[in-house]
């Protein structure tokens, strides 16, 4: 397996080198120079130069061989692309067009809230989706598990705006146990994540419970469940021992390939709660047209995702004897 | 079966929550218990940075310009908005030309304390007149990209060719700062002479304008492209902490000069107790705490819950908190609440573009479709009343303003819009074309307003579709002159009218000012004289000739002049609506007792 894995990490530059042609492709020959939009309204076109020159949209897109007589051979280097390349190599995406911020600045000052968010969001979830999943396949058709059914329809068709809305309201400033909106950064801020993190826990139940019950329906009436019961061995130990790493595949798929849209954080969730992260900052940044942070989410993402895929097919592995990586 | 193993996570989470939720709600400050006043207060949008420099909206101004200063101000009390000193020890002496102003500047004026002032090991040092000469021209190097070149543009002798020497230079670094402007002396370190191509009255104004004031070229130079971020300033507070799109806070600057609170104001100023702190040292909160909330809900119950002591009225709670006799609810009267209410200096309309074929030839269309719209009903149903209806293009507290403006076709008359319909139609030479309206935002209040449009002119026989986009993307299209008519409007950067009026002068077309691309030789004469006159009766009259002929041409729907509402708790004393909310902050106060009474904070 090691060295799957090393092979794997090992074709992940050319996968990123895929990437960065595809967001160089994207944002640099199909939208093509956005310096007069940059500029403003009532700029003059000498501003608009400086913002070209800024922005590197005067060099060539890919070689600069117009620049190899005057600055030697390395000079063909200086082109879009290369710089593209670089610029995302290092992480340093330059500016944010609106606020003028470093782009990886601000990824990384927002990422560290959302992910305090999302990632207990996520545990919370998953851990009580998947309990709540188990428990219902033991029951199966009784009048509770068609309850549980039914409720997580409703609570899949409750939309999350109107739900945050509502616990913000009641919760917070009717009750009075949760602080209405805020951020501090550290343990101290802890206080501020109960409600946002509840309420998408909440949220999330609906889906996630009827997705895993129906994974461990598929396991629960598999003959080495029904062997184990004829063996005496008692509930729990099925459950936990054998159900649940068997019906550990699909939950993999779906975990795995979700962890790197956590650093996406939760749009509405931060802006209603007032946390400061990236959740909202690609919608502003469609909104606004600005590219160099949607450029650089889109890279993230990506290599997140590359990462993500291979730590699918890791877990596979550990947790199927069946797979085997070659 | 032991099902509590199942549910024992379930249990942990809420033991864990539980535990989480004991001092979860109050919101203890620790500067409070360290004996120092606070304020509280929010923001509905990002401060994009506090560079005076780079500062183009309204939001970024009135956050840095509590640690930035200007050499003038605005009287805090009186109205209408008159100009006092502030970094300037006296209003300029003005040569009899009109092109030479003369400032002396304050002597006792520090820069607050900064690690960038390594040669006096972080302690701030003392302003001169060169200060601005730097600041200006780093508003004119073209490497800086600078918003606010257009405050200077053509005005300052020899500061165009400074412009033009910085396109010259290879980088940021090359641009040659002691390169003297013809324009720009400093004669000493506390006199400031600048001298103009051509008479510019409305200078004094814009030396009250943020983007105007002082920075050290120290911190410029420590901070380099980091500078946005680390303001260094000679205001009343010094940012403290800055977390992006989440809070800022500013403490008093122990440094600031000496400057005390106003003994005089308005006759209901006296009544109204904010002339209580008369004569006290400036600034009288120790610390000022904004938190940025772009949701209304937020927004709104933190206001209620005493969070804030002072916010807007998001358009959703406007009924909770206002009665239909336009005043507070006795609910809120009840919680210490005070309502404020004053006039923005804003106009708003929809804009159509002159050289689009269709509309910048036909008079009665232009004139149908402002007879379409019932203004009265726009407000009620997406403004919550917050507006006067707009006859005019100036606000009603710019000198000019004419309440009695003769414009017949800026009210709702669907007969005569469907007689003007007709005599349009007649003019085009067959029934009229469909037109595009674009709206600069992809919202649901967008897309109401867009289809209320719609339904209006269907009413009188028009036929409008609706075009939404991002606010960049119509900029663009106006810019480009490729929007046939698009949502528009301006806040006053001056109280002046020749910040109106300079958006129906032809030669700003687009990409310039404006954007209508309108274009009346008459017009554009009045503007020329206006715009280099001094205050007075023949120029307020000049104003007027200048909007009536605007009014009478119709390039635009004109539709709303915004009327703001603001609820403060009454232990935030000495607030008074101010249109110029540049470095207000300094000047309120703070009943602390009153507030631990009423909220427990």
């Amino acid at each position: 397996m090691f060295s799957y894995i090393v092979r794997r990490l090992l074709y992940t530059p050319l996968i990123v080198i895929g990437v960065l042609m595809v967001t160089f492709l994207l944002f640099r020959v199909v939208q093509g120079d956005v310096s007069a939009e940059y500029a403003g309204r009532s700029a003059s076109p000498e501003t608009v130069a400086e913002i070209r020159k800024e922005l590197g949209f005067d060099k060539p897109l890919f070689v600069n061989t117009e620049a190899v007589s005057e600055h030697g051979v390395l000079a063909v280097f200086d082109s879009q692309f290369f710089h593209h390349f670089k610029n995302a190599v290092t992480l340093d995406f330059g500016r944010a067009r609106v606020s003028k911020q470093k782009v990886s600045s601000m990824l990384a000052e927002g990422a560290i809230p959302s992910l305090t968010l999302t990632v207990p969001m996520f545990l919370g979830t998953l851990i009580t989706a998947v309990s709540i999943s188990l428990f219902i396949a033991l029951v199966r058709g009784s009048t509770l598990d068609t309850s549980v059914v039914v409720t997580c329809v409703c609570g899949m068709s409750l939309p999350f705006l109107a739900l945050i809305m509502f616990g913000q309201y009641f919760f917070a400033h009717k009750l009075q146990w949760f602080p209405i909106f805020g951020y501090e950064p550290g343990l101290a801020g802890a206080k501020y994540f109960v409600l946002p993190v509840l309420m998408g826990v909440f949220a999330g139940l609906g889906g996630d419970v009827r997705f895993y019950r129906t994974v461990m329906l598929d396991e629960i009436n598999s003959d080495y469940i029904r062997t184990a019961k004829a063996k005496g061995q008692s509930t729990p130990r099925i459950l936990y021992k054998h159900l649940l790493k068997n019906a550990m595949i699909p939950i993999i798929s779906k975990v795995v390939l979700a962890i790197p849209f956590l650093f996406l954080g939760s749009l509405l969730t931060e802006r209603f709660f007032g946390i400061p992260g990236l959740g909202y900052l690609m919608v502003e940044a469609i909104g606004q047209r600005d590219f160099q942070i949607i450029n650089a989410m889109t890279f993230v993402i990506s290599v997140l995702f590359v990462l993500g895929n291979l730590a699918t097919d890791v877990c596979y592995a550990l947790v199927d004897p069946r797979v085997t990586l070659n | 079966m032991r099902r509590e193993v199942l549910i024992a996570w379930p249990i942990a989470l809420l033991l864990v929550v539980s535990g989480l939720m004991l001092g979860c709600n109050g919101e203890g400050d620790a500067a409070d218990e360290a004996g120092m006043t606070t304020t509280y207060g929010a923001i509905s949008s990002k401060v994009r940075g506090m560079d005076p420099m780079d500062i183009g909206d309204t939001t970024s101004s009135g956050i840095a310009s509590n640690i930035y200063d200007c050499l003038y101000q605005y009287h805090y009390l009186k109205r209408p908005y008159e100009l006092i000193p502030n970094l300037a020890a006296e209003m300029p002496t003005v040569s009899e030309d009109g092109l030479t102003y003369t400032i002396k500047l304050r002597d006792d004026v520090y820069f607050q304390d900064d690690p960038c002032f390594t040669e006096t090991d972080g302690k701030g040092r003392k302003l001169v007149a060169d200060d601005f000469i730097y600041s200006w021209k780093r508003i004119a190097d073209i490497k800086n990209i600078s918003k606010n070149w257009w405050i200077f543009d053509g005005k300052i002798k020899g500061f165009d060719e400074f412009r033009e020497y910085t396109k010259t230079a290879e980088s940021k670094a090359d641009v040659d700062y002691s390169r003297p402007v013809a324009g720009l002396e400093a004669v000493d370190d506390t006199t400031l002479r600048i001298t103009l191509v051509k008479p510019w009255p409305q200078v004094v104004y814009y030396l009250a304008h943020l983007p105007s004031a002082a920075v050290p070229r120290e911190a410029v130079e420590h901070y380099g492209d980091e500078f946005l971020n680390h303001p260094v300033g000679t205001g009343p507070y010094q940012l403290k902490t800055w977390r992006h799109g989440s809070k800022i806070v500013m403490e008093r600057n122990p440094t600031f000069r000496e400057v005390l609170y106003p003994s005089e104001g308005d006759p209901d100023d006296e009544a109204a107790g904010r002339l209580a702190d008369a004569g006290k040292r400036l600034p009288l909160i120790d610390r000022i705490d904004i938190t940025i909330i772009e949701e209304s809900q937020p927004l709104w119950l933190k206001l209620m819950a005493g969070d804030l002591d002072i916010g807007g009225i998001p358009k959703d709670n406007f009924d909770t908190a206002i009665s239909p006799t336009r005043d507070l609810t006795p609910e809120l009267v009840e919680q210490g609440v005070v309502l404020e209410v004053y006039e923005d200096a804003a106009t708003y309309w929809y804009g159509f573009n002159m050289e689009d074929p269709l509309l910048g030839n036909n008079k009665p269309l232009r004139q149908a479709m402002n007879l379409a719209i019932d203004r009265a009903d726009f407000l009620k149903k997406f403004m919550n009343n917050r507006g006067v209806e707009a006859r005019g293009v100036l606000p009603p507290m710019i000198a000019g303003y004419d309440e009695d403006i003769d414009s017949p076709y800026t009210v709702y008359d669907t007969e005569l819009a469907k007689q003007k319909v007709k005599e349009a139609e007649a003019e085009y030479g067959g029934p009229l074309p469909m037109i595009t309206l674009t709206m600069g935002g992809t919202d649901s209040t967008q897309r109401q307003t867009g289809q209320w449009f719609i339904r209006s002119y269907e009413n009188v026989g028009l036929k409008v579709e609706v075009e939404y986009m991002d606010w960049p993307s119509m900029q663009e299209k106006v810019k480009t002159k490729s929007a046939q008519m698009y949502s528009m409007g301006w806040v006053a950067d001056i109280p002046d009218a020749e910040n109106f009026m300079q958006l129906f002068y032809g030669p700003n077309g687009s990409p310039g000012a404006n954007n209508m691309n309108y274009k009346n030789p008459e017009v554009d004469a009045l503007y020329e004289k206006i715009a280099v006159m001094d205050e007075s009766p023949e120029r307020v009259a000049l104003v007027r000739e200048m909007q009536q002929k605007v009014v009478d041409d119709l390039p635009c729907v004109l539709t709303i002049h915004r009327v703001v509402f603001i609820l403060h708790y009454d232990w935030l004393n000495n607030y008074k609506p101010h249109v110029f909310q540049y470095g207000l902050a300094k000047y309120r106060n703070l009943d602390a007792e009153l507030r631990q009474q009423r909220v427990g904070r």
